[in-house]
């Protein structure tokens, strides 16, 4: 297990949690989920009639004794739920102290330690150009090494787009479940369209907005010439007090944009802002559960 | 282009605050940020928030710097040429020839020219002196230098059309004389039509010439280039009037020349020619001049009209000329004394002439009452002390004064050196081989002499107020004159001098526009009627009243004391009809291209380039007004 993820005190708090899921969704494997699938769980979901080769152990034979009918009973079938762990890695990523990248790293090395522990299935999907194969849908506490050790192996570099992201991602036709997007969102593209994508293909969608220190609060002062890491672009800012209120006010209608997007889909919106606030989000979103 | 204003310019150096501004570069510090986006976007509210806005669109740097250049050279005045720099002087040289009369559109070329005169007095600057110089045949200068604006005005108005045609280079060569000593900056302006055959030199002035057009549109023109009247040999009171018709344009004219009669009702003659562009067409018409109840001899007019359906006439100061008839039957001449025998021999053999025999003391005795003598006198000898009114004629006189002239001490064979021949009293004469036994030589400030021997005058004229003396200062007889042609062609050239001068009224002849010279005595008043109608006065001084009139053709009539009398004016110059620009500007010996352009009444074109100015900063404005609320779109 890879220390530099996850410390131990860290992850005995872990180990208490489970991940919030507001759907459900159809496993591939009984597990610890509410299914859409009727299955063997001890919860009665309702009654059908035999057919010749049902389980007879599922004979609701009170039933056959009140109406002479031959009537199975349907439980709650408990399946997997899927994890999608979706990480910008883009050049941006690499930026902030702690890095963004490694903000958003130990934050999914959290989610799929959870989720494995949890019996979860975790798949691990790096974005931004050129980013390394996905890690596919993994189950069991004994994978969590495996987890991290890709986890750990991400580094920063290209642009992102989470746009060309969800599209390649959906084009594989993934079952649904949780996508757990990791990342500062701040893409040229637009990150709207890809979460209704992917909420149109029944996945649901969690945003952990990473953001810099510097970016949420830029310091005061200096003439600069800022140059974008992934588009090369180049902004010329004298920081002063007028350059600084205009950045926060977009910084403002940035996050309430998202916020506002997130409730009105009923979404899960977690900020990830700077290393102290690493962990209270993270708990945040996990005792929402 | 000058500049009136020139330390105005210096306003082009905020061009370099300005480049500044937009080349120079803070020093920044460059950092590596994960992402502009929510810069850039701030960066767009701060720009559109601010008062100022960033000096980056190259477009606006473009239309600042033309305000700035667009505003300094309109403080500086810029000027066409012939607008003087300040302080220094320019002598304006306006062509008044009888093309200048020409119409384009609605406006002369010389009122043309004199609104462009008058442009230039008004944007004289501080300093800055103006000369107007008429050139025409002889050169005037109508105004001095002069600073008043409202002065020059009135001598650019006072410009009148002069018939003859114009001496541009001496009026060059007269302002040029005017300008000498003047401050840098000066020069001389011509205006012209550049209608005029030969050139013009540019250069060899020590103060640049320019020499601007008026007009030069294509125009068409029809003209009565020469007239005549002439009476048929042994036919009472028949004449036939002669008429040549030339016409300039780009079509053939089809014109009438009709002759009527000064003072009576309808034409006399008409004929219909049709006249090609550059060709000259000739009318002779054979008519009846009857004289009138006061048995005068009327004044012939010859006018051209287009026919219809031809293009409308130019200059109409050429469509009428008038030509005195060609007698009131014959000359009256008086031989006063014993006149030598070739003398009357000629005289007699002139059928047009009637001789009549008298002395000095016949005609003292003459009732003061009776009508006065009208015709030529021949003196011999003796001579009255007061010239009678009309011409006359002096031979040998025996006194030594005569008529304002003095006669010298007789002289032997006196060898004849020079004659006049551009005196019509001396055509096809020729004193080549004539050899003098005597000769008192005819002297006098108002002498001008016809023959000049190696003694002084042989034979001399004198204008005087009443009439014009021509003066023998010998014998005729006593000479070898009379064996040679040029003799009877002498006498016959005076009688018909004398015949012209008498059907013109007595006031010598000229072309369109000169002053009227009426034969007058002192401090007496002359009253002058122009053909349209117009009434001016002048007092005689010298003997003569100088009359300016305006250029008008026809028949100007003359009031001295009561005396009817009448001045005929025409232009008949086929060159001043042409109205085609031509003129060669030289420069160097060889003919400067590019050198005649077109005048222009607003000489001084800084309320264009402020004009400019402000569209450039509307355009500004606009400019920027539309990209903020393009970056509010955005």
């Amino acid at each position: 297990m890879s220390t530099s993820l996850l410390d131990p005190d860290f992850i005995r708090r872990l180990a208490r949690l489970r991940l919030l899921v507001r759907r459900r969704f159809a496993g591939t494997a009984g597990g610890a989920r509410r299914s859409t699938r009727r299955g063997a769980s001890v919860e009665f979901a309702d009654h059908r009639a035999y057919s010749p080769g049902d389980d007879i152990r599922r004979i609701d034979w009170n039933a056959y004794a009140r109406l002479e009918e031959l009537v199975l009973r349907l439980f709650v079938a408990e399946e997997d739920l899927t994890v999608y762990l979706m990480i910008d890695r883009s050049a941006s990523m690499a930026f902030g102290e702690p890095a963004k990248l490694e903000v958003a790293k130990r934050l999914a090395a959290a989610l799929a330690y959870i989720g494995l522990t949890g019996s979860e299935r975790v798949s691990v999907v790096p974005f931004g150009a050129g980013a390394d194969q996905p890690l596919p849908p993994t189950r069991g506490q004994r994978r969590v090494g495996h987890v991290l050790k890709y986890l750990d192996a991400i580094e920063p570099s290209g642009e992102t787009s989470l746009r060309k992201t969800v599209d390649e991602f959906l084009a594989r036709r993934p079952r649904p479940g949780l996508v757990i997007v990791l990342g500062d969102l701040l893409d040229p593209d637009g990150w709207t369209r890809p979460l209704d994508r992917l909420l149109s293909e029944k996945h649901e969608p969690v945003l952990f907005h990473v953001l810099a220190t510097e970016e949420v609060d830029p310091p005061a002062g200096g003439d600069f010439a800022f140059v974008d890491s992934e588009r090369g672009r180049r902004v010329e800012v004298s920081l002063d007090r007028r350059a600084r209120q205009a950045y926060l006010a977009r910084l403002d209608a940035f996050l309430d944009s998202i916020q506002s997007y997130a409730k009105k889909r009923g979404l899960s919106y977690v900020q990830a802002f700077g290393e102290l606030s690493l962990e209270d989000a993270l708990m945040s979103y996990l005792r929402a559960g | 282009m000058t500049f009136l204003a020139p330390y105005n310019l210096a306003w082009l150096s905020l061009l370099v605050p300005l480049i500044v501004l937009y080349i120079l570069k803070r020093r920044r510090q460059e950092r590596l940020i994960g992402s502009t986006l929510l810069w850039e976007q701030a960066l767009r509210d701060l720009r559109a928030e601010r008062p100022w806005k960033k000096l980056t669109p190259q477009v606006s740097l473009l239309l600042q710097a033309l305000i700035i250049i667009a505003g300094s050279i309109a403080l500086a005045r810029p000027a066409g040429a012939g607008q003087a720099p300040q302080g220094s002087r320019l002598a304006l040289v306006v062509d008044v020839s009888a093309s200048m009369a020409a119409r384009e559109g609605d406006e002369r070329r010389i009122d043309r020219a004199a609104a462009i005169g008058a442009d230039l007095a008004r944007g004289l600057p501080p300093g800055g002196e103006m000369m107007i110089v008429e050139a025409s045949a002889e050169p005037v200068v109508r105004a001095p230098f002069e600073r008043d604006a409202t002065s020059l005005e009135r001598a650019l108005d006072s410009l009148t059309i002069r018939g003859a045609r114009s001496d541009l280079e001496a009026a060059v060569s007269l302002a040029a004389e005017r300008l000498r000593g003047s401050p840098e900056g000066s020069r001389i302006l011509v205006l012209t039509d550049a209608a005029i055959d030969g050139s013009v030199a540019i250069d060899g002035h020590p103060m640049p010439v320019e020499i601007q057009r008026i007009g030069g549109a294509p125009l068409s023109n029809s003209a009565i280039v020469d007239a005549d009247a002439r009476a048929r040999v042994g036919e009472l009171d028949r004449a036939d009037l002669f008429a040549r018709v030339a016409h300039h344009g780009s079509e053939a004219a089809d014109l009438y020349v009709t002759a009527t009669l000064t003072g009576r009702e309808g034409a006399i003659a008409s004929r219909r020619v049709t006249v090609e562009p550059g060709t000259v067409e000739s009318v002779v018409m054979a008519v009846d001049l009857p004289p009138n109840a006061a048995g005068q001899s009327p004044v012939v007019e010859l006018r051209i009209s287009p026919a219809e359906g031809s293009a409308p006439d130019a200059l109409p100061e050429d469509d009428l000329a008038v030509v005195p008839s060609p007698g009131r039957g014959k000359l009256p001449v008086f031989l006063v004394g014993t006149a030598p025998a070739p003398v009357e021999r000629v005289v007699r053999a002139d059928v047009d002439a009637e001789v009549f025999r008298t002395d000095l003391q016949r005609l003292s005795e003459r009732d003061e009452d009776a009508d006065p003598l009208e015709g030529l006198f021949v003196y011999t000898g003796d001579v009255p002390e007061d010239a009678p009114p009309g011409d006359s004629v002096v031979i040998a006189p025996v006194a030594d004064e005569v008529f304002e002239l003095t006669i010298g001490e007789e002289a032997r064979a006196p060898a004849i050196l020079t004659w006049d021949e551009a005196d019509p009293r001396l055509r096809f004469t020729s004193f080549q081989d004539v050899h003098l036994a005597r000769l008192r030589p005819v002297r006098g400030p108002a002498a001008r002499a016809l023959v000049t021997t190696s003694e002084g005058a042989a034979i001399a004229t004198v204008q005087r107020s009443n009439g014009e003396t021509t003066v023998l200062g010998f014998d005729p007889s006593r000479s070898d004159w009379p064996a040679q042609p040029s003799f009877v062609v002498f006498f016959r050239n005076l009688l018909e001098h004398a015949r012209a001068r008498r059907a013109a009224g007595g006031i010598p002849s000229g072309t369109l526009g000169d002053p009227l010279r009426v034969p007058a005595p002192d401090g007496v008043e002359v009253t002058v009627q122009t053909p349209s109608g117009e009434t001016l006065e002048a007092v005689g001084r010298g003997g003569l009243a100088v009359v300016p009139i305006p250029a008008e053709p026809g028949v100007f009539s003359v009031d001295v004391e009561g005396v009817p009398r009448f001045a005929l004016r025409s232009l008949l110059d086929r060159a001043e009809s042409d109205l085609t620009p031509r003129l060669e500007v030289m420069e160097g010996g060889e003919r400067a291209e590019g050198a005649l352009d077109e005048a222009e009444e607003h000489a001084e074109s800084w309320p264009w380039v402020a004009g400019a100015l402000l569209l450039l900063l509307l355009i500004e404005v606009f400019w920027a007004s539309r990209s903020s609320e393009r970056r509010r779109a955005a």
